[in-house]
């Protein structure tokens, strides 16, 4: 081997010398060359730039005073041009001077060695800054490595984002009883919140917090909203939905992931609310009359933690007249933290409803109040904030029932027989089942309110008044209610062989399609002919059933011994 | 007395190896060249010049070992610095003295 080993281990570099002195140049070269190092030699500024572009050397050793270029007016341009790229430049001095050494460093040296050179302190120098140079080396390349990854992790986000939103949606919250307000901790959110109409005309909230934030957090709304919105159009019951829910993230989330969760039923018929929560801190339902407030406080464990078996769906009811106000909020408004640390916690949200003056300004009070709070200390967590009115059922117009849609006429002649018996009967809701059957037609989707409510009466007189054999009579007086669900839980229990058969025939007509419901039931029927006056025109609880299928069926006629009752609903297409 | 520090000049030579001779042959050459041009500028009194000058040959006699040649230089540097070039001539000639002694030492070793 002719060539000298590397003073050290590390890989042979290429040096630039610069000195206008030829002996200076060949005594450095020799002590680099005696290194293992490459060398290349310049003698004034100008030269050293030019030798800089062509040779790419990783150290370079500068004089500082040469003629032409001095060595610092040489060290600025060779800083611009090397960039990001970490190039080493060691001045070489024979200035004493504290201030001229100092001036070195400012124009973009690193180092200096001062004349005479001393073998081992240059040696040791060139060692220490390729060592420098390396880790700098690797430290943008695992740089430019983890910008990359971002980007690309950003971008994913973005269209996981997309998906994410069109999944959770945000349904009606633009709802003129709903006012709310959702504020991530990052693109995504780990709170969700979702409403959306029933066909019955009742309004379904959900509110959920999940553990942590972010896409982690974010991800299991997406099989939340997808059943809450799907069983919600279909006209399922929240017990049914919250117990669905429950099983699906039990199944999806990893253990330690869960959602605590308000799910609310908002009858704007029977003016109450309906609600079930789990995990999350006291809630509270406003009296706008009396300016009370009723704290509603969870009684379940987040979902996503119990198995189907052991999971309660049991809801909580109340009563609430027209103005009265629910909130709703995730863990973010009560442990929002102040600039000192402080947590905002219940009191200051309470004494905010005390001050009230006008309930009507008391969802913007709390966002301001919280806000106020938190200054400038950013948030730390996800924050959402819900607050459901009360109000009458007109002013908020029909359901829209979104529902994806099919082929553009869909099936229009068709006819399909559902018979329930048994169990079955008595516990099993044939009615979602079935209106999405009818919801096939396209047409048929912008009546499902009403469709629902039709078939929810037809099911029920035949099941209590005809297989039952329940008379509506015993719904009359005080206690008639109370006295008639009684009779009603015997005669189920004792039921055995009853059957309810429910006919839908539906053809198209000329300008759009006519549905036939025809349902019979197992029981004794009754004597239509002549009662069937009275019974149409009876006022009061009782009565109500039929006057409202009238309502909206272009006919109603009654059967065989009046167990069979057949309903023809007419519509027109809204493309002819 | 010698002009040359022999430990360091032992040292110059280890790290020279067989580039040595080339490196007194330039040493001389440079500050021949050197000198003569420093005769021009004492003689035109241009002080900028004889400092550059004498900045430069005192870095190369450092350089060859040569201490006390060193020292003449770096008085010539501070003249020209200082733009003070009284007694700038003696110095000079005790330079070229020195340099020629200097040469003679090394071309011996």
């Amino acid at each position: 081997m002719d060539t000298p080993a590397p003073a050290s281990s590390e890989a042979p570099l290429k040096i630039l010398i610069a000195d206008d002195n030829q002996t200076d140049r060949m005594i450095l070269s020799a002590i680099v060359k005696k290194m293992g190092h490459t060398v290349c030699t310049a003698e004034d500024g100008a030269i050293a730039v030019e030798q800089f572009k062509a040779e790419q050397p990783d150290i370079i050793l500068l004089d500082v005073m040469m003629p032409n270029m001095n060595g610092q007016e040489a060290a600025v341009i060779i800083k611009q041009l090397a960039g990001e790229d970490m190039v080493p430049i060691i001045f070489l001095t024979s200035l004493q001077d504290a201030s001229d050494l100092a001036a070195c460093l400012d124009s973009g040296g690193d180092d200096f060695l001062t004349k005479p050179y001393n073998k081992v302190i240059l040696q040791a120098k060139i060692n220490a800054f390729s060592r420098m140079r390396r880790m700098n080396s690797t430290l943008t390349k695992q740089r430019d490595v983890i910008r990359a990854n971002n980007e690309h992790l950003m971008h994913e986000q973005e269209v996981a984002k997309a998906v994410y939103d069109n999944v959770a949606h945000s349904g009606c919250l633009d709802s003129p009883n709903l006012k709310y307000m959702l504020s991530p901790f990052s693109v995504f959110n780990g709170d969700v919140l979702l409403a959306a109409r029933k066909p019955s005309g009742s309004m379904h909230l959900l509110l959920g917090d999940f553990t942590g934030h972010g896409l982690p957090a974010a991800i299991g709304a997406m099989p939340l909203a997808e059943i809450f919105y799907g069983m919600t159009a279909k006209g399922f019951n929240m017990a049914d939905i919250i117990r669905e829910i429950n099983m699906k993230l039990k199944n999806v989330l990893p253990v330690g992931i869960f959602c605590c969760a308000c799910m609310v039923n908002l009858s704007f018929r029977k003016q109450e609310i309906e609600v079930w929560m789990g995990g999350l801190p006291d809630y509270y339902l406003y009296r706008s009359k009396t300016g009370e407030l009723e704290n509603v406080a969870s009684s379940h464990l987040p979902l996503g933690v119990l198995s189907s078996s052991a999971f309660d769906a049991s809801t909580q009811k109340f009563k609430l007249d027209l103005g009265d106000k629910f909130y709703m909020w995730s863990d973010g408004i009560i442990e929002a933290r102040s600039p000192e640390g402080d947590l905002y916690g219940e009191p200051r949200l309470q004494s905010v409803f005390k001050q009230n003056k006008d309930p009507e300004q008391l969802f913007d009070e709390i966002v301001h109040d919280v806000n106020q709070f938190v200054g400038e200390s950013g948030k730390d967590d996800d924050t959402t904030l819900l607050e459901v009115t009360m109000i009458d059922e007109a002013s908020l117009g029909k359901a829209a029932i979104d529902l994806s849609s099919g082929a553009v006429n869909g099936p229009t002649d068709w006819r399909m027989a559902y018979a329930l018996r048994g169990e079955t009967l008595k516990t099993f809701n044939p009615l979602p089942v079935m209106l999405n059957i009818l919801h096939d037609v396209p047409t048929l989707r912008s009546k499902s309110g009403e469709l629902y409510t039709l078939m929810a009466e037809l099911f029920s007189n035949a099941l209590e008044h005809g297989v039952l054999g329940l008379s509506s009579e015993l719904k009359k007086g005080p206690d008639g209610f109370a006295r008639y669900y009684g009779e009603r839980a015997k005669a189920m229990a004792e039921m055995t062989d009853g059957q309810v058969e429910f006919v839908f025939d539906h053809r198209p007509t000329d300008k759009g399609g006519s549905l036939m419901i025809r349902v019979i039931d197992s029981g004794k029927g009754f004597d239509y002919k002549s009662n069937i006056n009275n019974e149409f025109k009876s006022e009061g609880y009782s009565g109500r059933g039929i006057p409202l299928i009238r309502n909206i069926c272009e006919s109603i006629e009654y059967k065989g011994d009046g167990n069979i009752v057949e309903v023809v609903i007419k519509w027109q297409s809204d493309h002819s | 007395m010698s002009h040359l520090n022999l430990n360091e000049i032992n040292e110059l030579k280890d790290i020279m190896e067989d580039g040595f001779a080339d490196l007194v042959e330039a040493f001389v050459a440079d500050s021949e060249e050197k000198l003569a041009a420093l005769h021009g500028a004492i003689a035109e009194g241009n002080a900028t010049r004889i400092g550059e000058l004498g900045h430069s040959l005192k870095g190369a006699s450092s350089n060859i070992c040569a201490a006390a040649l060193a020292d003449i230089y770096k008085k010539i540097e501070a003249a020209g610095r200082d733009e003070n070039l009284d007694g700038v001539e003696d110095m000079l000639s005790q330079a070229e003295t020195a340099f020629q002694e200097v040469k003679a030492e090394l071309q011996a070793l």
